[in-house]
């Protein structure tokens, strides 16, 4: 088990506050968060490139932050997978048993049974230089894999790819690391790609963890307006909440909470259902205006202004034009209500 | 389309015969005196013309027939020769990991210590010498000269080797630094994350990546110390007119005593209107930058060495 207690590091244009994570053995977690957030600078301090201003790094309970990379036994792919030119596929995967002075019979037989486990055959007398992107990656994995480290860090491992060859080796990576019952932790900045791969995910933002759970805990109760936004819920509204009820706009919803005054209300936009029958006069039922309405691969995506305007994903194949007259009914349970927060 | 097509055409044309003149100047600038070289009454030429000036350097009757029947040049080429390696060597030995924790590590001041080697390179010589003289003679270091019981300045141990040391190592460093910037750092981190140390990693990964530009550093520090002229002559002078008294058993036993610096010589020849003499030691120092450049270069683009 990897914990992490209270990590905090400064690289001058970067800062790393107040970090704290768990993962668990055999566990695959996904580091989220924008460009700039420090994800790639957290997975640096983890594998011991920067030494850390306060707090601590446990391996199975032995703390590793005083020691240096080469001794840490933590895997690493950064995101340019950094293949070494001057040496074969083969001899970069070789690299870390060659560092642990292994028999070399030894070596052979572990780097072969790598090189066919990830169907790497037909390369591994060539240069890292002549690779495709996909090759590159798992001649980086292999290399990371021979040595079983007790931790993997996978900086973007997918973003060099196109969108194909990304879902076919998202679901490989996940293959792989149930196959080797391996810890893994993935950056990425797309939940679609987290949710791909992911056992939970850890979500980052300046410099610092702001949630963590599994992607269903994180989608449906966010934290804050950032997870909320980042998650892409699409309706986030300020509104006035008395305990039982929130107002938005002119809008006036119900739902239980134990806030009063300023808060953040956010629903999913696949949460609220559209209702055929009129006579439905339950709570939380709306009529409004369609204002937009767009056709995407598995839903249509419908702007309906009942002020405020609220987006629907809408699984059905029926066609919305603007001007139409729709139904809404919004689940109380499935209305997140956050307390706002100063900043 | 046709029109730029001529354009090029006329750059290309410009560019080639530029360079064909520059190839054509230089050819002749070296190759027109060429028969200067094996003039054997050069010096006695010499000879009149500083009687005439009232001049008499006993030096200049020694030297009659050509410039090879001379010691003097003799020692004054194994001189440079050998200061030039032992610059090279110590430039080589503090560059390369100046350059390595240049490149690598957050160190304070750093920007400091690569503006001042950088306005080092673009200094004229003449500066450098004046600058140490100053260094040498005055503070510390004119203490810790007393301490040893000898002077640096106006010497060839190690007075030679500090003057040339100084560009030669600034030289040398950019284009290790260089290297080592355009070599990607995570090759390491990674190399280091699979159980390498740190100079293994080093050896097996960046090195033989630098090797190129390693090799170039040192083509650069080399011909750069052997071509140093005014920072040797400020700072160490002539050595030629010395009684032989004057310079130590391990000179003596190296055959550097009354000897000058190959550069500095063919200024001191030149000054003692001993043009052809100067110009024979300039067509050395031409033929040995030549060679050494392509030697090293070849070495270094074909790994036989490495």
């Amino acid at each position: 088990m990897i914990e992490i207690a209270n990590l905090n590091g400064n690289l001058g244009e970067f800062h790393l506050r107040d970090i704290n994570l768990k993962v668990n053995k055999g566990e695959y977690l996904a580091i989220l968060g924008p460009t700039g957030a420090g994800k790639t600078v957290l997975v640096e301090y983890i594998a011991g490139i920067y030494k850390s201003d306060k707090g601590n790094i446990l391996v199975d309970g032995e703390d590793i932050t005083p020691l240096y990379p080469e001794e840490r036994n933590i895997g690493y792919v950064p995101q340019d997978y950094a293949l070494f030119p001057n040496l074969t596929v083969k001899k970069n995967i070789a690299y870390g048993l060659e560092a642990r002075r292994m028999p070399p019979e030894q070596i052979n037989s572990i780097v072969s049974e790598m090189i066919s486990r990830l169907k790497i055959e037909y390369i591994q007398h060539r240069m890292p230089l002549n690779l495709s992107g996909g090759e590159k990656q798992r001649v980086a994995l292999g290399r990371a894999l021979t040595t079983e480290p007790k931790l993997l860090l996978l900086d973007e491992p997918l973003s060099a790819l196109d969108e194909n060859l990304r879902m076919e080796m998202a679901r490989k990576l996940r293959q792989l690391q149930r196959d080797v019952n391996g810890t893994f932790i993935h950056v990425c900045h797309s939940f679609e790609e987290a949710s791909d791969v992911a056992d939970r995910i850890a979500l980052m933002n300046d410099g610092t963890i702001i949630q963590t759970g599994t992607l269903k805990e994180v989608m449906e109760a966010p934290k804050n307006e950032f997870v909320a936004r980042f998650m892409k819920s699409q309706n986030i509204f300020y509104g006035l909440s008395d305990g039982s009820t929130v107002k938005i706009g002119k809008t006036v919803l119900f739902r239980k909470n134990p806030f009063k005054g300023d808060v953040l209300v956010v629903i999913r936009p696949e949460n609220i259902a559209i209702v055929e029958n009129e006579n439905n006069k339950g709570q939380n039922v709306f009529s409004g205006k369609v204002e937009n309405a767009k056709r995407k691969p598995y839903f249509t995506e419908i702007a309906v202004d009942i002020n405020p305007p609220f987006v629907i994903y809408s699984p059905t194949e029926k066609k919305y034009n603007k001007g139409d007259n729709i139904i809404i009914s919004i689940p109380p349970e499935k209305i997140v209500v956050i307390e706002k927060s100063d900043s | 389309m046709s029109g730029k097509r001529r354009n090029r055409t006329i750059i290309n044309a410009f560019f080639y015969s530029f360079a064909g003149f520059l190839f054509l100047y230089s050819a002749y600038l070296f190759l027109s005196n060429l028969d200067q070289l094996f003039v054997t009454e050069a010096a006695i030429k010499t000879r009149e013309i500083t009687d005439i000036w009232g001049e008499d350097r006993e030096i200049l009757n020694q030297f009659a027939g050509g410039f090879w029947k001379d010691p003097y040049f003799w020692k004054s080429l194994n001189l440079t020769l050998v200061i030039t390696l032992i610059t090279t060597l110590i430039a080589t030995i503090l560059g390369i990991p100046t350059a390595y924790a240049l490149s690598r590590y957050r160190i304070p001041g750093k920007s400091v210590v690569e503006i001042l080697f950088s306005s080092l390179m673009v200094m004229p010589g003449s500066v450098v010498g004046i600058c140490l003289i100053v260094m040498f003679n005055y503070g510390p270091l004119w203490k810790l000269q007393n301490l040893l019981g000898f002077k640096f300045a106006h010497s060839i141990f190690p007075g030679m080797v500090i003057a040339s040391l100084v560009l030669s190592f600034a030289f040398g460093m950019s284009a290790w630094k260089a290297t080592f910037d355009s070599i990607n750092p995570r090759f390491e981190q990674v190399a280091r994350s699979l159980g390498s140390s740190r100079w293994r990693a080093f050896r097996t990964i960046t090195f033989p990546l630098a090797k190129s530009g390693i090799v170039a550093g040192i083509i650069l520090a080399w011909t750069r110390a052997m071509a140093e002229f005014s920072a040797v002559l400020f700072f160490c002078g002539t050595f030629r007119e010395l009684p032989a008294s004057r310079f130590s058993d391990l000179t003596k036993f190296l055959q550097m005593d009354q000897a000058d610096w190959v550069s500095v010589a063919v200024w001191a020849q030149v000054e003692f209107g001993n043009i052809e003499y100067g110009f024979a030691l300039a067509f050395v120092l031409v033929l040995l930058g030549g060679i050494s450049v392509y030697v090293m270069h070849r070495i270094g683009a074909k790994g036989y060495v490495w």
